[in-house]
């Protein structure tokens, strides 16, 4: 069996074994989480570190023949694509229960949740098939909802539960109609749910103009919506400040990378004529995340909404090397992805700790706080830096390839963005630490993570931002060679449509 | 190219500040005194190691650059490429100015050992004193554009750091914040020009630039202007100069020996090294913007000195004008002179910060020079290394800054007599306002009781003091400019010491630069020899009171700050609050309550909104497919 199906089964067989443990033995359902998801942690970093990045095509492929009709089978393997993203996953799936000791309600049922959406994700990314795809995507998303209503925080609580319901359906279910239709684009004797064959159909068989014409909107605004692309983005920074910890963490970090996962491996290959027609609309949208979202992070007075709303902006540099529609730019996205899935479950455990202290998340009532917390303040300016894209964290590679990537797209959209890469990030993120860390507010009754078992959970997820950020090669070596065929579909077609409609 | 470790003492050199970094953030931090050992052989390594490598590399001194790949993003087929390496530049620039570095960091970091003796964040200081010496050394030896800019963004966050040390102080955590950001206003010019230099030239290595641009001079084309304006942002923001120069003097607020490194003799310069790095990029109408950018800011920065009452800001407002000098050395074809002002500047300013951090220390941290008066006898290696430091500053003949300084007004008087007068004008300032400190601090009556019980520093700060003050007597004919300039002109030459210290005499500039030295000295010595407050104000009060507030230039930034960026995010805000989530959302709400009644009866929680939509989407792609 490959090491990938160990990876996301373990999760989920938890949450199955932990159905049966009784509710009051809550040690023993704590301590079953955090193996399973440690399991699987290592077992990805093994599987990342025997993964061979020149080879073109998938490693650790597995295929089982199982609705055979129907054309769906259960097929797994990586690339330099989401090779990353299962790393990423799955430690941030392993920090999210470390820190998730703070549930003191229902824990049985939470830890059952995390598990579920661990699991769901991780074997989302593992899919090479489209209905395990989405089926165990959808089984990830599910969860959520459930624990920001239950075990959520803050008054907005409901009405973020039913906002981020709303609109993560609405993206799950268009994206579903575009997934079925380019299924239905296949000609009879062709239909098969297997990703690396639909492509591999699609290489040879252009898809026709005005099929691509519906399918590619839905699938760019459907994956949009549930990567939180603006104009669509309102559900995350509430649905965030209000979801649990560990929800926060494995949703923002992981689950929302799944949109972004689709529209590169399935979208852009594809409906490379509308990929090519929509990019210049993807960039300005993704000016909006950057810009936009960045100026309503600096007037946020929550720190939740703050790293919401900065999380938010960030999808902005992904969406942006996506438009470029380069080697550079869908590189630089690729490790956007995985630098923004650590930063983000980082930010969030931060907030999640700084909340159990000083029982708050207002900015204002906050202050000082680096004397009493030398760690925790020390992680959190490094996550802050890290946010606005300092050199030495995963970051900065990944948004420094997506602006060089753009440039050749649009120089004024490109200039803009840097602005906001480095300014308006810049002045949300000092001035978070000016008014959280910084001054002379004193806390006679908080406490700092000292010992190792706490600081374990921050230390993993920082290790990951700085591996990558000081050794980008160890992601961006995979990811080209995977990356270059879909850039190669699309810039083929490219001389077609110029030759085409002049 | 060669590999990386080809050559182990560059690696040695940059790697040992950041080994003690990590070391003392991880293990040693709580010590303080182990802390600061372990920092102090580091840098102390890496000066031994620099000089070994410098005697090794006397003999040829052609560049050499060996690198590993950090990012390698191309394709043959697609034909894109994005090679972007870490590796080192050895020529004569970087030789240089690694020495400067690790020697004057070398003084630095001893004497913090007795500056900040007691801190309760001793460790922590070292830490970051070490991290940026780590991060200057990467900018100096950066073979490429995308290097460079790591390390700039590098040397950003660890003077972030250090300006708020004392972050309990809001003062202090508002200058880092504003240092930070000033510095990022440039780098996103720097980013730009970085990218567009990649997208007209296809490599950010400086040696291959540097290649193509000899063979095929109109490579950038039309761009060129814009290339080397946005390039300079960079150098802008770093340097300091107009209109970026507000961070400079709030950056004070850290500690002094801070000042003294980052402040004064290496982070800022990195602006002006970087601008000799790349002198080849520049076209006529950029160099020309440079320079009145570079003259500009001395004179502003000069005039806002004369009027500065606190030690470090007067000195902060110096170390503007000088960079101002050295920027306008580089726009006039002179990038030599720009370095060896940089080298020398970094002797005797360095030295004046050390000096005033003594006074600062023996005074209890009082700053306001009114405050002090009468400590010639009292701390009598303090007056005089600071008297040397102060005299070299103002260009006394024969020490160090005459000569860097001459260099310059040369250079001016050659090709563009405007910017001559200017700086004869500054040079004029600048004498004057050092003299001024001299005369209020160390001579005339005592004003305070802190001064009348002031001590002499201990020798572990007065030793690194009298070494830079031999470093500011003699910079100026040890050979730094002739050492620099076969990087830019194909003569060599070899001059003796004579010949080196008696040049300058031969020019009608050097004249107007004593001159320029005589009438301020005179002119201080009338006002300030024993005035007990500044009688200035009171002879001219709306130019002064214009000078003492720094032009308005910081309220004009709040200002355009608040009408641009507040303004913007708040209108931002409220559209998300009140438009997209509240009509949009609540639109989409009323849209499913039209839609379906049959939802609403159904809904009692949340999550049936969800099965509904899912149900419906499965409903659907029935009805697709049995439709076809």
């Amino acid at each position: 069996m490959s090491p990938l199906t160990w990876i996301f089964i373990f999760p989920l067989l938890a949450a199955v074994g932990i159905v049966l443990i009784p509710r009051n033995y809550r040690f023993v359902i704590r301590c079953v989480a955090l193996a399973a998801t440690a399991i699987s942690m290592l077992l990805s970093i093994s599987m990342f570190a025997s993964f061979m990045p020149g080879v073109p095509g998938f490693q650790f492929e597995q295929q089982r023949a199982w609705a055979g009709d129907l054309g769906i089978s259960y097929h797994v393997g990586v690339d330099g694509l989401n090779i990353g993203l299962i790393l990423m996953g799955a430690t941030v799936a392993f920090a999210a229960v470390c820190v998730s000791s703070s549930i003191k309600t229902r824990e049985k049922e939470f830890y059952i949740l995390l598990l579920t959406m661990a699991g769901g994700i991780l074997g989302a990314f593992a899919s090479l098939d489209l209905f395990c795809f989405y089926f165990l995507h959808e089984l990830a998303l599910v969860p959520t909802f459930i624990m920001i209503g239950v075990w959520g925080k803050g008054e907005r609580k409901n009405y973020a539960t039913y906002q981020i319901t709303l609109y993560l359906s609405l993206g799950a279910l268009l994206a579903l109609l575009g997934l079925i239709a380019v299924y239905l684009q296949l000609p009879a004797g062709h239909r098969t749910f297997d990703i690396p064959q639909i492509i591999e159909f699609y290489r040879t068989h252009r898809m026709a103009e005005s099929a691509q014409r519906i399918i590619f909107p839905m699938l760019l605004f459907g994956f949009g919506i549930l990567v939180s692309l603006w104009p669509f983005h309102t559900w995350a920074p509430l649905g965030y400040g209000s979801a649990p910890t560990g929800t926060a963490m494995i949703h923002a970090g992981v689950l929302k990378k799944f949109g972004l996962y689709g529209l590169i491996r399935l979208a852009l290959p594809i409906m490379p004529d509308e990929a090519q027609r929509w990019a210049v609309t993807i960039m300005a949208l993704s000016l909006g995340n950057i810009i936009y979202c960045g100026f309503v992070a600096m007037r946020q007075r929550n720190l939740n909404m703050l790293i919401g709303n900065s999380s938010v902006a960030h999808m902005g540099f992904a969406f942006l090397g996506i438009a470029s529609l380069s080697l550079v730019g869908i590189t630089g996205a690729a490790v956007v992805m995985v630098a923004h899935g650590f930063l983000a479950a980082l930010t969030f455990a931060l907030s999640g700790y700084l909340h159990e202290q000083t029982g708050t998340l207002e900015i204002d009532r906050m202050g000082g706080l680096l004397r009493r917390l030398p760690f925790i303040g020390a992680v959190t300016i490094m996550a802050m830096m890290a946010g606005c894209g300092l050199p030495g964290f995963a970051g900065f590679p990944g948004e420094v390839l997506s602006l060089f990537g753009s440039w050749g797209r649009s120089q004024v959209m490109t200039g803009v963005a840097v602005w906001g890469a480095l300014v308006i990030g810049g002045v949300y993120m000092t001035r978070a630490i000016r008014n959280i860390l910084h001054g002379e507010k004193e806390w006679p009754n908080i406490l700092d993570a000292t010992s190792l078992w706490r600081r374990l959970p921050f230390g993993l997820l920082l290790a990951g931002l700085l591996l990558f950020g000081c050794f980008p090669r160890l992601l961006t070596d995979g990811i080209k060679v995977s990356v270059e065929p879909i850039v190669g579909m699309a810039a083929g077609e490219l001389h077609a449509v110029k030759g085409g409609h002049r | 190219m060669n590999d990386l470790f080809h050559e182990p003492l560059p690696n040695l050199i940059l790697f040992l500040p950041l080994l003690a970094a990590v070391v003392i953030t991880l293990f040693t931090q709580k010590n303080g005194h182990l802390s600061a050992v372990i920092s102090v052989v580091a840098i102390l390594g890496a000066f031994g190691a620099a000089i070994f490598l410098f005697c090794s590399r006397l003999e040829s001194l052609s560049p050499r650059d060996f690198a590993a790949h950090w990012l390698t993003v191309d394709s043959k087929t697609l034909g894109e490429s994005l090679r972007i390496t870490f590796g080192f530049l050895l020529d004569r620039l970087s030789l240089l100015m690694m020495l400067i570095v690790t020697g004057v960091g070398s003084m630095i970091h001893i004497y913090s050992v007795g500056y900040m003796r007691g801190d309760r964040s001793f460790g922590r200081f070292f830490a970051c004193l070490s991290f940026f010496t780590f991060s200057m050394l990467g900018i100096v030896f950066s073979d490429n554009f995308l290097q460079m800019f790591i390390f700039w963004e590098l040397v950003g966050v660890s003077s972030y750091l250090l300006i708020g040390f004392w972050y309990e102080r809001g003062a202090a955590a508002d200058a880092a914040k504003k240092a930070f950001l000033t510095n990022r206003i440039g780098d996103f010019g720097f980013l730009i020009g970085i990218i567009f230099v990649w997208s007209m030239a296809g490599t950010l290595n400086f040696i291959d630039l540097r290649n193509h641009l000899t063979s095929n001079p109109v490579l950038l084309g039309g761009s060129a202007t814009a290339i080397g304006l946005l390039i300079f942002c960079g150098a802008v923001g770093k340097s300091a100069q107009f209109p970026l120069h507000v961070w400079l003097p709030d950056a004070m607020e850290g500690p002094t020996p801070v000042s003294a490194l980052i402040h004064a003799a290496t982070m800022v310069a990195a602006g002006v090294y970087m601008l000799s790095r790349v002198f080849f990029l520049f076209n006529e109408t950029s160099l020309t913007v440079i320079a009145w950018t570079g003259g500009f800011t001395a004179i502003m920065a000069a005039l806002i000195a004369v009027q500065q009452d606190d030690i470090k800001r007067i000195l902060a407002y110096s170390t503007l004008s000088q960079l101002g000098y050295m920027v306008m050395a580089v726009g006039l074809h002179e990038p030599p002179a720009g370095m060896f002002h940089l080298a020398t500047h970094a002797f005797f300013k360095a030295l004046l910060f050390l000096g005033a951090g003594s006074v600062i220390h023996a005074l209890h941290h009082e700053q306001n020079i009114w405050k002090m008066g009468r400590l010639k006898d009292k701390m009598s290696i303090t007056f005089w290394t600071f008297l040397i430091g102060t005299l070299a500053l103002s260009g006394f003949p024969f020490l160090s800054g005459f000569y860097s300084k001459d260099s310059i007004l040369a250079a001016a008087y050659r090709s563009n007599l405007p910017l001559f007068y200017l700086g004869v004008v500054v040079a004029f300032c600048t004498t004057f306002y050092m003299f001024r400190l001299i005369f209020v601090v160390f001579l005339g009556k005592s004003k305070s009781e802190a001064s009348d019980h002031a001590h002499e520093s201990p020798f572990i700060m007065t030793g690194p003091l009298l070494v830079l003050a031999v470093l500011a007597l003699v910079g100026g004919v040890i050979g730094i400019e002739e050492f620099v300039i076969p990087k830019y002109h194909s003569i060599q030459f070899v001059k003796t010491w004579s010949e080196r210290t008696m040049e300058p005499f031969s020019v009608a500039s050097t004249y107007f630069g004593i001159g320029a030295f005589v009438v301020g000295l005179a002119l201080s010595f009338a006002l300030y020899a024993k005035a007990a407050s500044d009688p200035l104000p009171r002879a001219l009060p709306s130019l002064m009171s214009a000078m003492r507030n720094r032009f308005y230039f910081d309220e004009l930034y709040a200002w355009l700050i608040a009408m641009t960026h507040e303004a913007l995010a708040e209108v931002a805000s409220l559209v998300d609050r009140w438009v997209i989530s509240g009509m949009v959302v609540r639109g989409a709400h009323g849209a499913t309550e039209f839609m379906g009644r049959a939802l609403r009866l159904l809904q009692t929680g949340n999550l049936q909104t969800y099965s509904f939509l899912f149900a419906a989407g499965i409903a659907l792609a029935l009805y697709l497919m049995l439709l076809r």
